[in-house]
């Protein structure tokens, strides 16, 4: 298979094992500490900091739920390395017209689900109540992340986040990353 | 008329600038009865409306469900493969038939109303009612119902190029004399092989739909307020482009041809936003492209009247199409397609070039927010007109993108359906 073969089947679906293999106490921290501070960059405004969750050759996409679970290739988003996703904050800072808003991310617990090409392989659910500069609040987005981690010690970076968001609409515009 | 009923008549509610089409009230963005009014004569009226691709339904009893205007429609593939699309309510108590986006129906279903069992062909004829003769000889419909004198609404429907349209007006030109040659040859041109679908979305914008359609015919907006384009010299006014319109100014092409852009001292002066000399992509293959068009044109984008819009930025292909959603509301469903023609490369290509539009594209997703800047701009001034006056006061093409001509061809064609 080539290498755009195998780009291009991305979203392919990660069927737990039958027998739970433990994952070491000192894994599930680090990935714990991954999905906490990279929601709270984002809802904090440190959004430069959000390429630096990921590893260098990455994949970042938000993908609709029905289109992800069929199979489909694109979505809102998609970004395969991490001078795209730096290209997409100086886009947002420097840019991009909107209206000034914030996110708050609530994130359920991360489910490992595997282990396998180097990676854990996990799923964490998230909700995205947007606040607007004249204080109009709303559920954004709600859906799941599904994961590729890379954890070095106690480091953990995303080599493949797909954002699956459970509603195909989207309210204006999507700037901010989810 | 199905969606005026209640509203009052067009003159009492409308009277046009005597300027002409250079002048747009702004209450037409607003005024709820003008919205119903809208319904009947534009959606409902002689035009021809998007409706699906035709390889979402390839096989018989395939089908989708959609809207035209606010008028929720059936789109299903018949035994002999030709496409029928029927207004999805149940002629009994008015409900919803489909509830499903999209699905298959085998010969012996049909489409059965979930309410009380009211089945329906694929044309549309209301073919069994259950209990009609009633339970036990008790109850049932009257002897005197007859089932062939209610039916689902049918529109008419034609494709061109893998992309089904339908009209509920039989006063509706054909769909290629509707389109005009100029329209036909660029939507064959685009759609250059057999369409598949990458992927799909929605946007919900907060503003009248006429918002987004004016901003889909502006070609003079998008260096100016898309600054990524224009940040990295890939749209700038002064690249060779222009406009173009079918001859009665229905619909409209703009297009650029980026390779022969030779610089323009209005955009070097710093005098425009999106020149910012410390701006530059970590990134460039995200614009990496190939010339898949013979005519050289890298961006364009094609809005056939009322509502649909067919897309080309770079190597992203797609479809947009607006819902309605009340007079302050509308919905632009997004259908991002490549060719079954295309090597893996080249899809590839689609795939990252789809950064650029959605409502998270680099270069689009400001169109999701400016016409809800205006909706809400407008407020508390609705006597006011807007001014449509750049590149003159008529219509038709132009070897230019600094024009709002098609803007113009768009209120001609609202007051022509309109009447006023």
């Amino acid at each position: 298979m080539g290498v755009v073969s195998k780009r291009l089947k991305m979203n392919s679906t990660v069927v737990p094992l039958p027998k739970q293999t433990p994952i070491p106490a000192t894994v599930r921290d680090a990935i714990a500490t991954l999905q906490m501070q990279y929601v709270h960059a984002i809802d904090d405004d440190r959004i430069e900091r959000w390429p630096q969750f990921f590893t260098e050759k990455c994949v970042y996409q938000i993908i609709p739920r029905v289109e992800y679970d069929q199979g489909r290739l694109i979505g809102v988003w998609f970004c395969d390395n991490r001078a795209m996703l730096e290209d997409r904050v100086s886009a947002l800072r420097e840019v991009n017209v909107y209206e000034p808003h914030v996110y708050r991310h609530v994130i359920g617990p991360t489910e490992i689900i595997d282990h396998a090409d180097g990676a854990y392989h996990a799923r964490t659910s998230y909700i995205v109540v947007r606040t607007m500069s004249d204080g109009e609040m709303s559920v954004f987005s709600a859906g799941r992340y599904v994961d590729e981690i890379v954890v070095d010690g106690e480091t953990a970076l995303l080599r493949k986040r797909s954002v699956v968001t459970d509603s195909y609409r989207y309210d204006t515009l999507v700037v901010i990353p989810l | 008329m199905t969606q005026a009923i209640t509203a009052r008549a067009i003159p009492e509610l409308l009277t046009w600038p005597e300027e002409g089409i250079t002048r747009v009230p702004m209450h037409v963005f607003s005024d709820p009865e003008l919205y119903a009014w809208e319904q009947d004569l534009i959606f409902r009226g002689p035009t021809w409306n998007f409706l699906c691709l035709e390889v979402e339904i390839p096989e018989p009893g395939e089908f989708i469900t959609t809207h035209v205007g606010d008028s929720p429609i059936i789109v299903v593939r018949r035994k002999d493969g030709s496409i029928s699309a029927l207004v999805n309510r149940c002629v009994h108590k008015g409900s919803i038939i489909c509830h499903q986006p999209k699905g298959k129906r085998t010969r012996t279903h049909n489409f059965v109303c979930p309410y009380h069992n009211w089945i329906y062909d694929f044309d549309g004829n209301l073919t069994s009612i259950a209990f009609e003769k009633g339970i036990q000889q008790k109850g049932g419909m009257t002897a005197d119902f007859d089932k062939t004198e209610h039916r689902l609404t049918r529109l008419n429907v034609e494709t061109i190029n893998g992309l089904v349209f339908g009209t509920f007006s039989d006063e509706t030109p054909p769909l290629r004399e509707y389109l005009g040659p100029v329209m036909v040859e660029h939507i064959e041109r685009t759609l250059h092989g057999k369409p598949k679908i990458l992927g799909r979305y929605s946007q919900m914008m907060h503003n009248n739909w006429k918002l987004y359609i004016e901003n889909s015919r502006d070609n003079y907006h998008p260096s100016l307020l898309h600054a990524f384009f224009s940040t990295f010299k890939l749209n700038r006014l002064s690249a060779e482009g222009g406009t173009r319109q079918d001859d009665k100014s229905w619909h409209h092409i703009t297009f650029t041809k980026r390779y022969t852009d030779k610089g323009d001292a209005a955009y070097d002066s710093g005098m425009i936003r999106a020149q910012k000399e410390d701006f530059g992509l970590k990134d460039p293959s995200l614009i990496d492209q190939w010339m898949e068009f013979p005519d050289q044109i890298t961006n364009s984008i094609q809005s056939i009247f009322p509502g649909f819009v067919l897309q080309q930025v770079m190597n992203s292909l797609g479809t947009r199409q607006i819902i309605t959603h009340g007079p302050e509301k509308c919905e632009l469903v997004w259908t991002l397609i490549g060719l079954e023609e295309d090597t893996e490369e080249q899809t590839y290509v689609r795939l990252k070039q789809s950064n650029l539009v959605g409502p998270a594209g680099l270069v689009s997703m400001e169109d999701g927010a400016i016409g809800g800047f205006v909706q809400k701009g407008i407020k508390g001034d609705l006597d006011k007109r807007a001014i449509i006056e750049m590149g003159g006061k008529s219509v038709g093409g132009m070897p230019t993108r600094a024009t709002e001509t098609s803007v113009r061809g768009f209120w001609k064609v609202y007051r022509e359906l309109m009447d006023v």
